[in-house]
């Protein structure tokens, strides 16, 4: 068995890839260790620094076309025949699926995408993944090799590993393969914006609002409630759909994952796609008039009443705490 | 002057908010026990039992399937014609957002005939897509829901796209038509929204768009069109043996597992909201708030 982890350093977020596929080989994978990984990069002054994140001893090099997956499943599809890798291991996120996902077809493999963990075996690789919108765990069986997984995004949230030695056993340049960029049907790329939910993925004092607030004018109330108690503002899927708060407000698994010190949901039921957004909380305070919905099972703390009303009390009891505790500290009390 | 036609992919999923904590149990239990009906041979889990639950658009496919009808209002004011069509896998519970689609002024709404076993199996539910592209031969821009349904695996548009040999962008949350076949798309990437525009054909999987609501019909756009009839298709009119595909799945489902996510869920009593917050406040959030 050999297997290869595949680190995509065309992009921005490199850095969190590897650590987050290092935390999967170490804690994720049951089987014969990677073997090493292949490095995409395209400018030369990056290849340094990603030998040094790579989550192996061993890497591979390979200079490819900036921002074209297709080029990069082109490269792996030669390593794949040629090479006789039997696994490959993506990093979560929108690339990995992408990659695993297009691999898998092109070399009459099998694909896994949002793996939890993985148990390799000679003849079969068993895998677990969310499934039924995060309702529940899957077990998954690949028979057909090559086997492409790519990780579930949880894995971002890994500490770092110590340091590596690194050996680069090879550098190749593709640029001139089959992907010529006057082939390609994109043109005008433009990178407008960074990933809009940053703020949310980095908040310690998280509200976030459900379809329980029953209106725009709800919603708006909680955000307020929200900026007044110095908290990030976010949303359940919903909500964003309805048109009551922007997108780039939403939690859960098509949105931001947080991990905040403390996290207050307001008419949320806690949908697990929602869940999966918040679970990392150090604490959850849950408001909301039905106690049967699943979020009062799944927070630690719940008060049962019309949400908009406690959480505007609770902004309130906040802003006055922090002016005693802090006479000088007018800047988040507006 | 040529048309750009677009084909929005979509399928119909139970509404899984409206399952009880022990229906998932249940379908926990089944996997352990064999019971329910296996596909593709043995050891192949069936999955939980759905068949009582209403019935939903999935919301990405329900996001493509508005940004569709609103693309061609744009397109049609620059002078630009939008032919649309809408195409399902799946059972009779499809048949009523064929009829609604019909209303809002889709020309073309097929159901490919699939019963329950595909949920798992992303390649074939791609296998159909695909197929029904190339054998009507009347697509240059696909566009479906970038993942959801039970498997939620996000692997359906870029399997249609490599069996189509067409480019793929997904999470895509805007689209211009800028002309038979141009379109200027936003999509998600890992580092942020990027731009482009796309020369057609293309496949594009919609992500976290700000469209995301299908507008409703009225009964003028129903009695409108009354006339307009859904198509069905087997999927063996388009050359495809369900069950041998199934059969010749590379990776099953083979275990369900309950995700026991329980707090505490310690219940604040108090007689006024304000006497609720105040008494939240003291008990727990006035240690962890003054350290933030």
């Amino acid at each position: 068995m050999r297997s290869l982890v595949v680190l995509d350093g065309t992009v921005g977020t490199a850095a969190q890839q590897a650590r987050a596929l290092g935390a999967f080989l170490r804690e994720g994978l049951i089987g014969p260790p990677a073997a090493e990984t292949l490095v995409f990069y395209h400018d030369e002054r990056d290849a340094g620094r990603l030998v040094g994140q790579a989550p192996t001893c061993q890497v591979r090099l390979v200079k490819t076309a900036a921002g074209r997956p297709d080029a990069i499943v082109d490269v792996l599809s030669t390593v794949a025949r040629d090479d006789g890798n039997q696994l490959f291991i993506f990093a979560g996120g929108y690339s990995g699926t992408e990659l695993a996902t297009r691999l898998a077809h092109r070399i009459g493999g099998a694909a896994v995408t949002d793996a939890l963990g993985i148990e390799v075996g000679p003849e079969r690789l068993l895998c677990r993944r969310h499934v039924y919108s995060n309702h529940m765990v899957g077990h998954f069986e690949l028979s057909a090799r090559p086997w492409c997984v790519s990780i579930n995004a949880s894995w971002d949230d890994a500490p770092s590993a110590v340091g590596l030695e690194h050996i680069v056993l090879s550098d190749t340049d593709e640029t001139g393969g089959t992907a010529e960029a006057d082939e390609t049907p994109f043109e005008d790329l433009e990178l407008v914006e960074p990933p809009p939910t940053g703020d949310l993925a980095q908040s310690r004092l998280l509200v976030v609002a459900g379809a329980g607030a029953g209106s725009r004018e709800g919603v708006e109330r909680i955000a307020e409630a929200a900026r007044r108690m110095g908290a990030d503002f976010g949303v359940s899927r919903p909500v964003a759909m309805s048109a009551w708060a922007p997108m780039d407000r939403l939690v859960g698994v098509s949105g931001a994952r947080t991990a905040p010190e403390l996290c207050i949901v307001v008419g949320v039921s806690g949908a697990p796609a929602l869940y999966w957004g918040i679970e990392k909380a150090g604490f959850i305070a849950a408001i909301d008039l039905d106690e049967r919905v699943p979020i009062v099972k799944s927070a630690d703390a719940v008060i049962l009443d019309d949400g908009v009303g406690v959480i505007e009390e609770l902004a309130e009891i906040i802003a006055s705490n922090r002016k005693n505790v802090c006479p000088d500290d007018q800047s988040r009390d507006g | 002057m040529n048309a750009m036609r677009i084909l929005v992919c979509f399928k119909v999923t139970p509404d899984y908010e409206a399952l009880r904590e022990a229906d998932w149990a249940a379908g926990e239990a089944d996997c352990v026990s064999g019971a329910g009906v296996a596909v593709g041979g043995t050891g192949v889990a069936s999955g939980v039992e759905t068949r009582y639950v209403p019935r939903i658009l999935d919301c990405f496919d329900e996001s493509a399937l508005e940004m569709a009808l609103r693309m061609r209002e744009a397109a049609a004011r620059d002078g630009v014609a939008v032919g649309l069509g809408a195409v399902a896998v799946g059972g009779r519970e499809v048949e009523p957002h064929l009829r609604t689609l019909l209303a809002l002024g889709y020309e073309r709404a097929t159901r490919v005939h699939a019963e329950a076993g595909l949920d798992f199996v992303p390649t074939v539910t791609a296998s159909i897509v695909a197929r029904y592209v190339q054998e009507t031969n009347k697509t240059d821009l696909l566009m479906l829901g970038c993942c959801s349904g039970p498997d939620d695996s996000g692997m359906v548009p870029f399997l249609v796209a490599e069996e189509l040999g067409w480019p793929c962008l997904t999470q895509v949350t805007e689209v211009t038509v800028l002309s038979d076949d141009r379109v200027r798309v936003a999509h998600m990437i890992d580092d942020g929204l990027l731009r482009m525009t796309v020369r057609l054909p293309c496949v594009l999987g919609v992500g976290n768009a700000v469209v995301a609501r299908l507008r409703v019909p009225t009964l003028t756009d129903r009695l409108a069109r009354r006339d307009q009839h859904t198509e069905l298709l087997q999927a063996t009119d388009l050359g495809i043996d369900v069950p041998a595909e199934l059969g010749r799945a590379t990776c099953v489902l083979t275990r369900l597992q309950v995700i026991d996510r329980s707090r505490a869920g310690v219940i604040i009593g108090g007689e006024t909201p304000r006497a609720k917050a105040q008494a939240l406040f003291d008990s727990h959030l006035k240690s962890m708030i003054e350290k933030l």
